[in-house]
């Protein structure tokens, strides 16, 4: 199946999960989850699909354009939510999770459309770099769904504090688990980049020293968040504001790096 | 066969003429077996809690078992001046609808409250082991079940609180998920405050500290609640340990400040702290609720909740209705008295499936 045609099914599951969920919370008399599981999951496989499909055409990890990373990142925020969803009683997280894949993977269709680099064999592959790549993209992932918690946290207090707590605000897990959670996904997300930092060092080729500043400065950025956090000098509020900025600075990294094929 | 529902409930009488006929629950089986002798009375049921005394029977001929049945309740609770007293009665479908109407909680003084649901299936098990029950009662108790299962998972009549003490409850477990581990401090030992700390308690809040500008009381209400008292003078020391505050003392100006709570957040790091404030005038400076991760609720906002939660249940009354009258229409009342084989068949059918319930649109 043509590649592009499985990455919009995909894109069109996770518009469908992030409908279906904002009409159950809306009605009020569904139990969104088991519904915006089923539709996420078929996304989810698609997603595989696509990255498969990629992964054959350039014999190795499928990151080697903005689009692929992008769509890369989505399968780890899906992969998280997955594995930490029900773990923190978070299936909840789908509704914020599901638009941004949407957005995420639409860009990613729209890159696609506009120019596919297609084919990018190397005549050998370097499995420190497809490691290093791997993992920081996961870790992104996992910042990404950190923002996500923070974002919740926010929608949360708001409600508590202007006494008008909604539909949302009792489908919600409770707000002290918003916060668990999201100092664990900093947490795992800046173990999985460290990681992936470290075997950058055992590439056949040394990353640049505009790539090492970047990530460094991302690993420092999250590194900071996370201790300043511990030491109880952050607020949960705080802490919410700080993960989703720290994520946008993240994300302008991939933006700014000049080769994708290595996004740190 | 007929149905028959004759009674009185919150609606129709005060609680000094229900109080009256409020059947004692220990010699229940006997007077049930006791209005099955009465003419025309073939099964019979009553379903007697604070709110609602209501006898359901199946019956020969309607008039006649209604006379019977208030003679018999005017003769056993000897209640000297009758006119005083008005029985709904209610007929066939009629006495269907009503008791699917109480099963699913749209006749109860707290709409869709469950607890009613678990006193009809009571008052059903008596009936059924004094022997007053058969097919016409059987079917007819088995589909309320059905029903009212049915209403309350295809609407949303128990959505939203609708009491104080639901509301807070509520909003402390969105807050700190499970109350278990959750340490409360009450300040002030009056009724508001038991009826509140009780509810967090039935909600599994354990750690439980009372403290009250007299000592006995702030120890009555303790030991009452199972927890420990503090002397008025000490309870600030305690604001750092605990995640829920309820203050409802009789002081004319406020005892928890902006600078009090403030000082304590420094030292609780970034812990939530959950304020009830259900003292009139109020306890806590309004200002608290600027600082980081402090929420407090007092009584009007926590009335604006419970009365939010009240709308929505009115608006699902219609709703929980149309659930009831397609039962109602696809089944009929002539399945509770004459079953054809077919349909009886299918009833059966249902039963040994564990009563699976209709699709609702």
């Amino acid at each position: 199946m043509d590649d592009k045609l499985l990455l919009s099914i995909s894109t069109l599951c996770f518009l469908g999960g992030f409908i279906y969920a904002v009409m159950a919370l809306r009605s009020g008399s569904h139990n969104p989850s088991r519904w915006n599981m089923t539709i996420i999951g078929l996304g989810f496989v698609f997603q595989c699909w696509f990255l498969q499909v990629r992964g054959q055409l350039h014999g190795r990890c499928p990151i080697t354009s903005g689009a692929e990373i992008l769509v890369f990142i989505s399968w780890a925020i899906v992969l998280m939510y997955f594995v930490l969803g029900k773990a923190f009683r978070l299936s909840l997280l789908g509704t914020f999770t599901a638009p941004m894949v949407f957005v995420f993977q639409t860009t990613a269709l729209i890159f696609l459309k506009m120019g596919d680099t297609g084919a990018q064999r190397k005549p050998e592959v370097d499995h420190w770099l497809e490691m290093h790549a791997a993992l920081s993209l996961l870790a992104y992932g996992a910042f990404a769904l950190a923002a996500v918690a923070g974002i919740m946290y926010f929608v949360q207090d708001r409600q508590l504090k202007s006494h008008t707590p909604g539909k949302l605000f009792y489908k919600m897990p409770p707000i002290r688990y918003s916060v668990d959670a999201l100092i664990r996904l900093l947490g795992i997300g800046l173990l999985l980049l460290t990681i992936g930092i470290v075997s950058a060092f055992f590439m056949k080729e040394f990353p640049s020293a505009g790539h090492l500043i970047v990530s460094g400065a991302v690993w420092v950025i999250y590194g900071l968040l996370i201790a300043i956090y511990v030491m109880k000098k952050l607020t949960p509020k705080r802490l919410a504001i700080a993960a989703v900025g720290a994520f946008l600075v993240a994300l302008a990294t991939l933006v700014v790096l000049p080769d994708t094929t290595s996004p740190l | 066969m007929n149905l028959l529902c004759l009674g009185v409930n919150h609606n129709t009488a005060p609680v000094e003429i229900r109080e009256r006929l409020a059947f004692a629950e220990m010699h229940l089986p006997e007077n049930l077996r006791e209005m099955l002798k009465l003419d025309s009375v073939r099964e019979v049921t009553v379903l007697s809690t604070c709110n609602r005394v209501e006898i359901y029977a199946s019956v020969d001929e309607l008039d006649s078992a209604i006379n019977n049945l208030t003679d018999f309740l005017i003769k056993h609770f000897e209640i000297e001046d009758p006119a005083a007293i008005e029985f709904y009665q209610k007929r066939d479908e009629g006495a269907a609808r009503h008791l699917f109407h109480v099963a699913s909680g749209l006749d109860s003084m707290v709409l869709g409250e469950t607890e009613i649901f678990g006193q009809i299936k009571k008052a059903y098990a008596t009936a059924q082991s004094a022997g007053t029950t058969a097919q016409q009662m059987n079917k007819l108790f088995q589909q309320s079940f059905r029903i009212g299962k049915l209403v309350r998972s295809s609407t949303k009549i128990q959505q939203g609180s609708t009491s104080i003490g639901a509301v807070a409850v509520d909003l402390a477990e969105g807050i700190f998920g499970a109350l278990d581990g959750c340490k409360v401090m009450i300040i002030g030992a009056g009724e508001m405050s038991r009826t509140t700390a009780q509810s967090l308690v039935s909600r599994g809040a354990s750690s439980i500290f009372v403290s009250n500008r007299s000592y006995d009381k702030a120890e009555e209400l303790a030991a009452e609640l199972n927890g420990q008292a503090v002397r008025f003078d000490d309870w600030e020391e305690s604001l750092n340990d605990v995640d829920i505050i309820v203050s409802a003392t009789g002081a004319p100006h406020a005892i928890l400040t902006h600078e009090t709570i403030d000082e304590a957040m420094d030292k609780r790091r970034g812990r939530s702290l959950f304020i009830i404030d259900i003292a009139v005038p109020r306890d806590v400076e309004n200002e608290v609720n600027e600082i980081e991760s402090v929420y407090l609720y007092n009584v009007d906002q926590l009335q604006r909740v419970a009365e939010n939660g009240r709308v929505r249940r009115q608006e699902q009354i219609e709703i929980c209705k149309v659930v009831i009258e397609k039962h109602l229409e696809e089944k009929g009342i002539g399945a509770l008295q004459n079953v054809p084989p077919g349909i009886r068949k299918q009833i059966e059918n249902d039963e040994e499936s564990g009563g699976r319930e209709p699709a609702v649109n």
